[in-house]
Parts: C-alpha cells; structure tokens; sequence
C-alpha cells in the first residue's frame, strides 16, 4: 500500500507515489546544483523536467497507474546523474556487446566509477562500518571486526563517524542528492581530512581542526608537564612530543585519510556539500541500522563459528588454487601501497610539526626568560647604544618570529589565505635586521668584561680563631624572592636598585698554625683594568664570626652606575689539624660545592689542598672533583680532609664498616635515650597514679563503689604501660644484639 | 568506431597508464560529441529525444542529461536554435534547427574530421609491403 499523490509537472498532471515523489525531488535538486555554474541552468533544468514529464506520461500511456519508484529510477537512469555525466565526460560510446540494457549499463556504469567505501548493509553488525572497510579493502570482515575491537577506546570515535557519515549500500541507489564524506583536497592542509569533515557537517573548518588539536592544547595547558624552560635537556624529549600530538586525534586522523575518498570530480565536490545533515538524519540512519541487531550478531557469530570448522578442511583445496584474482590482487597492492604513502605523509608531517613547535617552543621560552631579566638590565648594561642593542634582539630576535609563527599557524587552521606580502616581508626583514644587532651586542658586552683586575689576598681577621668547629652558613635574608620557574643566579634577590650577587667561592686548605684562618681575594671585571681595580676596591665583603658560627655577607652589593662585571670573591679557609668545621646550605640550595682531591695529593701545592666551590664560577670542573656534602661535618686529619666520625671525604658510607659502626653506635645513643625517656615517663605515671589513689582514699565511703572501680582502671593502664615499656625494651635489647 | 575499455579506475592510481588511456579517451569522445549532434541536426529539425534515438543506432550512447546542457551551450553560442511545435498531448515540444553560423561552423568541423579520419586511417592501418624491396 503506497501513498500516490497528483503533481502537476510541467504542464502535465502526473499521479506519482509520494517516495517516487521525494526522489524526483531529489535528483531534480542535484541537478540543480550540479549545472549551478552554468550560464543557462534554468533552461537547462527545464528542459530536463520537460523530458522527465514526458517520459512519465509515456509510462501512464502505456496503462501504468503511477509512476512509481521502479519507473522513476528507469527514468532517471536513462538521463543520468551528475556522477554519471562526469564519469562519461561527454558521451559513451558502446560495442555492441553492451546492450541497452539499462541495468546492465548502470552496472557498468559502477564498474568504471571510483571504488567507494560504503557501509555494507548485507553484512553488517551495528552499522556495517566494518563490513564495509572489508568490502573495500577486500579483506575478511572478521579481520577488520577484530582489529576494530582491539582499538577499541580508539576506534570508538572513527567508527561513530564512518556510521553517520559513510552512505549504505541501500541507500545510494536510490539518492542522488545525499551528502557524502570526502577529504576535501581542495582546502587541505595535511590531507584534506579536516575540511571534508567541515563539509559534511557544514561547520567552520577551524572547529574541526581544533576538534583534533584540542587533546594536546588541553596537554599543553597542563603546566605540570610542560617544562617551558627545561626544553632543551633531552630527558624532557619524549614528553615533548606526548602533549604535542594527541595518538588517539592522529591515529582518528589517519584512518579517516586512509579510508575516505578525496572528492576530484564535480559530481564529488557535490556529494560533498550536498543536503544537510541534522540530527534528525542522523538518529534515523542509526535507528534503522540497529533494528534486529541482535539477530545479526547471533547469526554472525555462528557463521564465524562455521567458516571455524571449515577452513582447516578448506585450506587444503585453497592452498592448491591459492593464486588470487590479479584484480584482487592489484587493489590490494595499490591499497598497501596507498598505506604506505599516507602513513610516509602523517611521518613527516608529524616530524615537522614537532620541529616547528620545539622552535617556537625554544624561541618563546628564550622570549620569556630574557623579557623577564629585563629588570636585571640596568645592573649589567650601560646605558645608550647596548640597552638599545638588547631591546632590539629580544623583540626582533625572539617575538618577532614567535608572533609570525603564531600567526602563520593560525591561518593555515583557520583557513585564512596567506598574509600579504607586506606583512611577511616586514616580519622577514625585522628578523634579518636582528642579526646586526647581536654581534654588536656581544661585542660591546664581552668588551666591557674584557679586563680583570690584578688579585690580592686580604686577611681577615677572626674573633675568636681559636674555636675546636666552626660552621660557616649565609646570613638571613631579609626577603627571598626565588621564583620557582626562574632562577636569577647568581642574582639572588635585588630591591629597587641594589642588586646582591653572591658570587663566591670557598676553598679549604690546611692551616700551618692550630688556629682558623680567614682570607680572601676580591676579584672583578671591567672594560679597562683601572675599572676593574675600583669595582673590585668597592666589593665590601663581610663576615661575621659569633662564637662557633661564621655568618656571610648576604652578597656583593652592585648598584646600577656601577654594574654587575663578574664582581666576584674567592674566600680560603685554613682548617687546623684535628678541627672540624660544616658548611651549611642554608640559602645555598642551589650552588654545588665540590672537593677537589687532586689538590689535596698535591699537599705541598700552594693553597690548592681542597677547594670547595661556592658557586658555579668560572673556576675549571676538575674531574677528580667529589660532591661536598652540605651540613656535614669534615674534620681536618693530617692526611687529607675526613668525615666527622673517620670517613674518609671521597668514600661512600653506605659500604664503610667503619660507617655502619658509627651509625650502629649513634643507633644505641638514641636507643638509650629512648630507654631514659620511656623510664621517665614510666615514673611520672607511676606518680600520677599514686596521686590519684590518695585522692580517692580521702574521699568518702559512700563513693567506694565507683572508686574502686576507677582504681582498677588506673592500674590497668599503668599495667599496659609497663607491659609496652618492656617490648620496647626487648625490642631495643635485640637490636642491639 | 570507438572501442571503449571498461577497466577498473582505482581511487589513488601511482601514475598509472590506465589513467591516461582513460583522459585520451573522454578527449576523444568529448571532441567529437558536438560534431555528431551538429551533424544530426544538419539533417534537418530535431527533437532531442530523436537525437539520442538516432545517436543510439549508430551504437554512440549518450545522457539525456548530458545532451540538454550541450544543445543549450550552442544554441547560446548560436549555432543552434529552436522552434516549439505542438505536440498531439501535453504541451509544446522544443525542436532544434541549425542556424546559418550553425551550417558554417558544421562545413568546418566536417573538413577537419575528414581529414582527420583520413589521417587516422592511414596511420593505423598496417605498412603496405613496398614493391621496390
């Protein structure tokens, strides 16, 4: 039973059933859009509906009742649809061989298309998604199903898309209007994968191309994984790349590029804008497709089971005619082959994207860290040509390509055609033009470094150097203002116009006398020596000694008319034999100190018995170097410096029997203690709770339930305690042991 | 005339020949799809219907749907150009004549494929054995 309703149709009155209706509503639309270039469309379509209304009438003639769906197709078929005319390309000439058949001629007609990628409606599960990608790839469905589960969390997303966006098998036929997914090459920017699904889903392209950027810009936005300013040391690589690209937006990427058609004919370029596509469509598509699924995947599953049974008896027979048809066969190839090269393409544009984001990654944190010493500026340059000088690389140097780069991103994402020329020569040129600045930068720079003052040694003079320890810690800051992503050294903190430089080194040597001493070299750099010689007179170096403590100066005071020109100190401490003597990383966090033991075979050597680095200063790494341990006691032996407690500076205690005694014997010092406090404790109890009992042996008879009762508890408790003193004491007994 | 080959076009084709054969082809065809309508016409007052019938027994297949956009490209080039005649149900039916410019142009392309044909003929036929050898 089928709806017929009367049209009038180009001057005739035609009874046609409604769908029949709908698809000359259809293919007359597409037809519409097809010949939308051509100067004479309407006459065309015209034209066309005349010959259509004939046809139709013919049919009626003949003694059809309607036209229905069957006449309908035979009519359209017999004029064509867009896609037919641009596969024919003019007309088609035909051997005899190639009757008129109609349907032998669409046929044909399907043979010489493009192989498409439908979802198979035959063979399907849920969409015929799978189904169809067998179909296409020639490949079992079983294979495809199973590699699809497999990626699953992956898969989900790509095959939600193919679903909606793949046409059935079914409906193709018969619709010569619907919209269709094609990669649009004509607007790629990698593939074309974006802007096809733009296309189709008719939203701005830039939506899209974020839809798969945004997995790595939500990564990016993570700070916790983005070591802005760690980039160049390798170990952050491979995270680099993580938060880059999202697997899961490029491996959705990838299949979708392998699978869908690149839209080259008109006909395509149609299908692709098409009809609209709105959620109504798209829960019906999925509505039908679901009915009966479960008798599907019942059947399924038990045809699988069979195809099971009878392949080890089939693969005998098949092995004896196992060469594939040469079509088969080259589909495969060309598919392998078309694998290759998209996979070959995704690599390298995955390369360069990680290129250009690592440059504009480098390029911005480089940006961000010298915009953020700019404070630091006046403390170091002159004023003049080389503050002009500085200004100029950073912005030209650094922003000015970051901001280029942006921008150039961001067209390409969005579609906007390119900057004109103009604009990309200025950014070009201004970028060239910091080239010339940065020679001039470093030269002036280095020059105003160029000179060093001639060193002399100073005593100073201690309280009280005759003291058995001596710790040698930084005095307290007023204010620490040490960013936790931007580390100033050796600027360790600066107010409005004074900037503290601790730029010092300590060197430990041993003392010809029994008592400490102090001396140090103020050391610094300048365009001329006599500059160097007054910046070096003006270091006003102070230590502070209060009985075993030896407090330093919070940093070399630098100004800004007088600069930063590597003011810096070496201090040495002579250490008597026998003495000890810590240095403290109080406020040190940062600097490493290192022994150096060649110094220390070449005992005879001037000064150079140990030295402790203060700072990373230009003092050469000597490779024999060992780590120093802050907040360590060292105690001056007449062989060499040695740990507090016989360990030899150089050696590890961890493996040192003498180490593992020293801790055994600090282990029963506490042990001991323990013991003490836990005795205490256990006495004042014991106290307690004879003050409790004479409490209540005042009070009356009348309360002498209760208080019995709470009698009892007290010594419950007292009981409990003494039993865990006792464990403890075990416990400590054995340890000993 | 025409021989037409019906081979398997793969989307992504690595400089394929096939795809070649294929371009010269439509080429071929498209060159000389305007000449035969021409030429139908030239016989005298047609309906385009009766253009494809008649195209058809000369085994040459074509669209409607590609005819209508070609006679209307003429006609607005002014080679062709139409008349309405009432037909015995329905309405008026369009049936195309030539134009003079139409006659001209049609001698033209008439000279040229003979010419052509000619060529064509000789160049594929097989070599004539030479008497003097």
């Amino acid at each position: 039973m089928k709806k017929v309703i009367n049209i009038n149709f180009q001057g005739r009155i035609l009874p046609i059933e409604e769908a029949s209706y709908e698809t000359l509503q259809q293919y007359i639309e597409s037809l519409r859009q097809y010949f939308d270039a051509e100067e004479g469309r309407d006459e065309i379509i015209n034209d066309i509906e005349c010959r259509i209304a004939e046809l139709c009438d013919d049919r009626l003639k003949k003694g059809a009742v309607c036209i229905t769906e069957d006449d309908m197709r035979l009519i359209i078929e017999s004029i064509g649809r867009p896609a037919d005319f641009e596969a024919q390309d003019g007309f088609e000439a035909s051997t005899s061989a190639n009757a008129s058949n109609t349907s032998q001629q669409k046929f044909s007609d399907n043979d010489e298309n493009p192989k498409r990628l439908y979802r198979d409606e035959q063979n399907k599960l849920i969409g015929g998604v799978c189904a169809g990608i067998a179909n296409y790839l020639k490949l079992d469905p079983l294979l495809v199903r199973v590699l699809w589960v497999l990626l699953f969390g992956i898969s989900f997303f790509a095959y939600v898309l193919l679903w909606i966006a793949v046409p059935n098998t079914s409906t193709t036929q018969i619709g010569g209007a619907r919209k269709r997914l094609f990669r649009d090459i004509d607007n790629k920017v990698i593939g074309g994968v974006c802007a096809g699904l733009s296309k189709y889903f008719d939203v701005k392209v830039i939506y899209i191309r974020l839809l798969f950027l945004v997995p790595s810009i939500l990564l990016v936005l993570n700070w916790n994984h983005f070591h802005l300013f760690q980039f160049w040391e390798f170990d952050d690589f491979p995270n680099f790349i993580e938060l880059t690209f999202s697997p899961s937006a490029v491996f959705v990427y990838i299949v979708l590029w392998l699978v869908l058609p690149e839209a080259k004919t008109t006909a395509d370029k149609l299908e692709m804008r098409g009809e609209k596509v709105d959620i109504n469509s798209i829960k019906n598509t999925i509505q039908t497709d679901m009915e009966g699924f479960g008798k599907r995947a019942q059947s399924w599953g038990s045809s699988v089971y069979n195809k099971a049974k009878t392949s080890e008896a089939q693969t005998a027979s098949t092995a004896a005619n196992a060469a594939p048809e040469p079509a088969q066969r080259g589909g495969c190839l060309q598919f392998a082959g078309r694998t290759i090269t998209i996979l070959f393409k995704a690599f390298v544009y995955f390369v360069l994207g990680v290129i250009t984001i690592s440059i504009l990654a480098a390029l911005f944190g480089v940006g961000i860290a010298t915009t953020g010493l700019l404070p630091l500026r006046r403390f170091i340059l002159e004023d003049g040509a080389h503050n002009w000088y500085a200004y100029a690389i950073i912005v030209f140097f650094i922003w000015v390509p970051v901001i280029g780069i942006v921008t150039a991103i961001i067209r390409k994402i969005a579609g906007i055609k390119k900057a004109n020329a103009w604009v990309r020569g200025g950014f070009w040129s201004l970028w060239a033009l910091s080239w010339i600045f940065i020679p001039l930068f470093f030269a002036t720079l280095t020059k105003s470094f160029s000179k060093q003052n001639e060193p002399q040694e100073e005593v100073y003079q201690l309280a009280n150097a005759k003291v058995n320890y001596l710790e040698i810690s930084a005095q307290q800051k007023l204010k620490y203002y040490n960013h936790y992503w931007l580390k100033l050294e050796p600027f360790n903190f600066f107010d409005s116009d004074t900037v503290y430089v601790r730029n010092l080194r300590i060197r430990i040597v041993k003392a010809s006398s029994d008592s400490f001493e102090v001396k140090y070299v103020r050391i610094s750099n300048g365009k001329t020596v006599a500059e160097a010689e007054r910046l070096a007179s003006k270091i006003n170096f102070d230590l502070n000694q209060q009985d075993s403590s030896l407090y330093l100066d919070k940093g070399i005071a630098i100004n800004k008319t007088d600069k930063f020109r590597n003011q810096h100190v070496i201090m040495t401490l002579a250490v008597p034999v026998g003495k000890r003597f810590k240095i403290t990383n109080r406020a040190w966090e940062q600097v490493r100190v290192s022994v150096d033991k060649r110094g220390f075979r070449s005992q005879t050597g001037p000064n150079i018995d140990f030295a402790f680095d203060g700072d990373n200063s230009n003092w050469y790494n000597d490779e024999d170097a060992f780590d120093y341990d802050y907040d360590v006691e060292y105690i001056m032996t007449p062989t060499g410096l040695e740990r507090v407690g016989g360990v030899k500076a150089s050696e590890d205690d961890k493996e040192n029997p003498e180490a593992l005694k020293n801790r055994l014997e600090e282990l029963k010092r506490e042990s001991e203690q323990i013991e003490n406090d836990l005795k205490k404790t256990w006495e004042q109890k014991q106290k307690e709770a004879d003050d409790i009992k004479k409490q209540l042996d005042k009070k009356g008879d009348n309360l002498n339930r209760n208080s019995t009762k709470k009698e009892s508890s007290v010594s419950d408790t007292v009981k409990a305690f003494a039993f865990g003193f006792d464990a403890i004491k075990l416990l400590v007994s054995r340890f000993q042991s | 005339m025409f021989c037409i080959v019906l081979n398997k076009s793969p989307i992504f084709v690595f400089q394929s020949t096939s795809m070649d054969i294929q371009n010269t082809q439509s080429q071929m065809r498209k060159g000389v799809l305007e000449f035969c309508i021409l030429s139908i016409i030239n016989r005298g007052e047609v309906y385009p219907s009766d253009i494809i019938d008649q195209m058809k027994a000369a085994n040459l297949h074509i669209l409607e749907g590609t005819l209508y956009p070609l006679l209307t490209r003429l006609k607005n080039a002014g080679l062709l150009n139409y008349r309405w005649v009432e037909s015995v149900s329905g309405p008026p039916r369009k049936y195309f004549v030539m134009t003079d410019a139409g006659k001209e142009a049609f001698s033209v392309l008439l000279q040229t494929w003979n010419d052509m044909a000619n060529a064509v003929s000789l160049l594929t036929q097989p070599p004539t054995p030479n008497p003097e050898a």
